[in-house]
């Protein structure tokens, strides 16, 4: 398939789930939605399932408003909103992970709005490094096993994470060389680099993969467009094609970014540890660089900066979901480092329920002109 | 009309529990200022920071939420807010923390001065919010952090794994302090804080549940301010015996069937969620004029700290109110109400506190049905005063005011 072809494809599976989910289903799969941050989809692909990433939608909140004050961020209050109007029926759990105080009130929240998805929390823990703290991180992948075997019927194999681990392993190495193509093609609109992320949520991991490495040869085959501005997105999320529509009549190529759904989710391998269990729970040691990850040094910070160094971005744009605290607090630091190292910040306010996207185009204008 | 005289203010009965505690509260500012000033290390510490970790080393500590309460409620709120919004921190953040990273910046609140830390003693069986705070402060002022662990509970029980995984931060955290410090921990000297703490965590349950009593002995609002104590002191002897005075008061009162709420209490109700500090007076005043009591809050039950061995001290830190479930929290509730013979329900939706205020919609429609009492919420904020409506208040306190009359002439 050439490009455009491979394009098209991830934009009609980014943009209609449930298409992907009926067919899963229609196939005899059964799916588990698994909410922001990170899940153990592995665990879920192991035990022959399909995870499916839930992060909400631009939907506007009705139902969702009997349990969430206003200002819970709108990424949580939609998934309600959503379960609450039947869009995920069908599924046969819901796995959140307790990584924000908005996560764990999602899951009490769910266990009343959308009573007919069983909820199945993951508590990781945030001294997730110690040996103390890769146990108690075992223990909380064997509870969500035990949840689904009793919600799905589905059984648990080490033989079966084995494989899954290396499907999952695979599945990183072709986003991170992705990423890394897309970099020198500016010719792929932001809209269009969205579409292959997101588009990652909606699939089995080999499906993507496959999709993904398509791509790559495809584009590799053919000359890189004219140069654009170069800048690095950071944030929780950034899958609004409005706003990224912005940034391509604005001729902004996004070359790397530190976004919650996008690369977060790729840096981190499963090792090879006494038992495959024991490999996804130190995994989950290993991971860095992240605003729901307790990090006593701030990591992110030097490694936003050193990133966009190595990427010769232009400037960073930090994509704020709105009520997201713990990306409130990372701002302040990640602003001054940049500013410290000469590198233009910007920080646009964004949430579901945007409408109006006027503001954030002068913005995205004002600071073109900047870089 | 006659000229109004202000009745003439008794000097404090140095023997009274309000006296007392009010000289706790203030003595563990002044001893941790003569302790920095005499060059040793003051850590700042979160509020359900397990206490008898620095009480047993020998540890003075600090308490930013108790400091950004008494900064909001001397009226330094906004003020501090804004110099943290100048940073670039999000109105939407806790307050607390605004004010608490605003401290940290400019190192002077007239409302409530308190040493700077040397090190940070952080848990979030409270909130996450907690760890980005302290992390922010750690790095700024480049000092150690020791963080414990304690992961919202979404089961009824504490697990085994939950337990052991604390426990092994516990003894991280101690062994941590002692290479920071120098201090040494004592076995003998944890037994001692044990006692105490446990001695005045049960008078503080036996004083909060003379609520039961019909008048209440005591007006809620004491206990807003006499929490305090449980927080920061509670390892302390003198904690314990001001706590002992404190039910001794409160039985005397019944006895003599006077109170500290100074008017006739016509409605009890459970007042839910932090205080809205910087309208102290306010939401007071919006209550007692109704003849509205506030006989109980969650802080009633969160500050029993009673437990056998080190184990079970681990399981209670993992009980606290915002650690826990939907389901235990709506049942510790429904017991106050019921214990307390509550008759409304008046609950403050804090935009400073996501997880306290995140599933209070569901839980609270609960615990009306439970105990068949109405329900009625404001939203606040604990600190910033801009995130509160006087008018919306005295609005929604007279809504829930007209439905308990109604349940009275109903019955």
């Amino acid at each position: 398939m050439s490009v455009k072809e491979l394009l098209n494809q991830f934009h009609d599976i980014a943009s209609d789930p449930k298409k992907q989910m009926d067919r899963y289903l229609a196939e005899g799969r059964k799916v588990v939605l698994t909410a922001p941050v990170y899940t153990p989809e592995e665990l879920v692909h192991a035990m022959g399932m399909v995870p499916m990433g839930v992060w909400g939608a631009d939907v506007e909140l009705k139902e969702a408003k009997r349990y969430f004050p206003a200002f819970i961020c709108s990424i949580v209050q939609s998934i309600v909103e959503m379960g609450m109007k039947g869009a995920y029926e069908g599924a046969s759990a819901l796995i959140v992970p307790s990584l924000c105080d908005s996560l764990k009130v999602l899951g009490e929240n769910w266990k009343y709005a959308v009573p007919s998805i069983p909820f199945i929390p993951m508590t990781y823990p945030q001294n997730r490094k110690p040996a103390y703290g890769i146990a108690y991180t075992k223990a909380g992948y064997e509870r969500v096993m035990r949840d689904l075997e009793k919600a799905t019927g589905a059984q648990f194999s080490e033989e079966a994470l084995q494989e899954s681990l290396g499907v999952y392993n695979e599945h990183n190495e072709a986003m991170r060389h992705l990423t890394a193509v897309l970099a020198d093609h500016p010719e792929v609109s932001a809209v269009q680099r969205n579409d292959v992320f997101k588009s990652a949520w909606f699939l089995r991991k080999e499906e993507h993969t496959q999709l993904v490495k398509e791509l790559i040869q495809a584009l590799e085959a053919e000359q890189p467009g004219a140069a654009k501005k170069r800048i690095m997105t950071t944030g929780v999320l950034t899958d609004s094609p409005e706003l990224l529509k912005i940034f391509d009549e604005n001729g902004l190529q996004i070359v790397c970014d530190d976004v919650a759904a996008e690369s977060r989710q790729y840096r981190t391998d499963n090792g090879e540890a006494a038992s495959a269990l024991d490999s996804l729970a130190e995994k989950f040691a290993n991971m860095d660089n992240c605003s729901v990850l307790y990090d006593r040094d701030k990591k992110r910070v030097a490694m936003i900066v050193d990133q966009a160094k190595a990427a010769k971005a232009d400037g960073v744009i930090l994509i704020m979901t709105k009520f997201c605290d713990p990306e409130e607090f990372d701002y302040v630091p990640i602003k001054r480092a940049c500013e410290a190292a000469g590198i233009p910040v910007l920080l646009i306010e964004a949430d579901r329920q945007m409408v109006n996207y006027e503001q954030a185009r002068t913005m995205i204008e004002t600071f073109k002109d900047l870089l | 009309m006659a000229e109004e005289t202000k009745p003439k203010r008794m000097p404090p009965d140095p023997n009274s529990a309000k006296y007392k505690l009010g000289q706790i509260a203030a003595k563990a500012y002044t001893d941790a200022i003569e302790a920095k000033a005499r060059g040793e290390m003051v850590g700042w510490c979160s509020s359900n920071f397990p206490v008898e970790i620095p009480e047993t080393l020998g540890l003075y500590v600090c308490y930013p939420e108790n400091q950004a309460a008494g900064i909001a409620a001397r009226g330094g709120g906004e003020r501090m807010c804004e110099i943290s919004e100048a940073d670039g921190y999000s109105n939407d953040i806790c307050a607390y923390a605004r004010i608490s990273l605003a401290y940290a910046k400019v190192k002077d609140a007239p409302e409530q001065n308190m040493p700077q830390p040397d090190f940070l003693l952080c848990c979030n069986n409270i909130c996450n919010c907690m760890i980005k705070w302290y992390e922010n402060i750690a790095k700024e002022l480049d000092i150690p952090m020791i963080m414990i662990d304690i992961p919202f509970n979404p089961d009824y029980e504490v697990s085994d794994a939950e337990t052991e995984y604390v426990k092994a931060q516990f003894w991280d955290a101690i062994h941590q302090l002692e290479e920071i410090t120098g201090k040494k921990w004592s076995n003998e000297r944890y037994e001692e804080v044990r006692e105490i703490s446990g001695r005045t965590s049960r008078a503080w349950l036996a004083a909060t549940s003379c609520a039961r009593y019909v008048p209440s002995p005591f007006n809620g609002f004491d206990l807003l301010n006499h929490m305090a104590v449980m927080v920061t002191a509670r390892g302390k002897l003198e904690a314990a015996e001001a706590m002992e005075t404190l039910l001794k008061e409160y039985e005397e009162n019944h006895e003599k069937g006077v109170s500290t709420f100074r008017a006739e209490e016509k409605y009890r109700i459970m007042f839910e969620g932090i205080a809205c500090w910087p309208w102290l007076r306010v939401t007071s005043t919006g209550l007692k004029s109704r003849g509205i009591n506030m006989v109980t809050t969650i802080y009633a039950d969160a500050f029993g700290f009673i437990y056998d061995d080190f184990d079970d001290m681990c399981r209670a830190y993992a009980k606290v109110p915002n650690a826990i479930n939907l389901e235990l929290a709506r049942d510790k509730r429904i017991k106050l109400c019921k214990d307390n013979h509550v008759e409304g329900l008046l609950v403050h939706t804090n935009r400073s506190c996501k997880l306290w205020s995140g599933f209070m919609y569901e839980m609270s429609r609960q615990i009306g049905e439970a105990c068949g009492i109405p329900v009625a919420s404001f939203d606040g904020d604990q600190a910033d005063p801009r995130n509160f409506s006087e008018a919306q208040y005295d609005t929604r306190v007279q809504g829930l005011t007209e439905i308990m009359e109604q349940n009275k002439e109903g019955n």
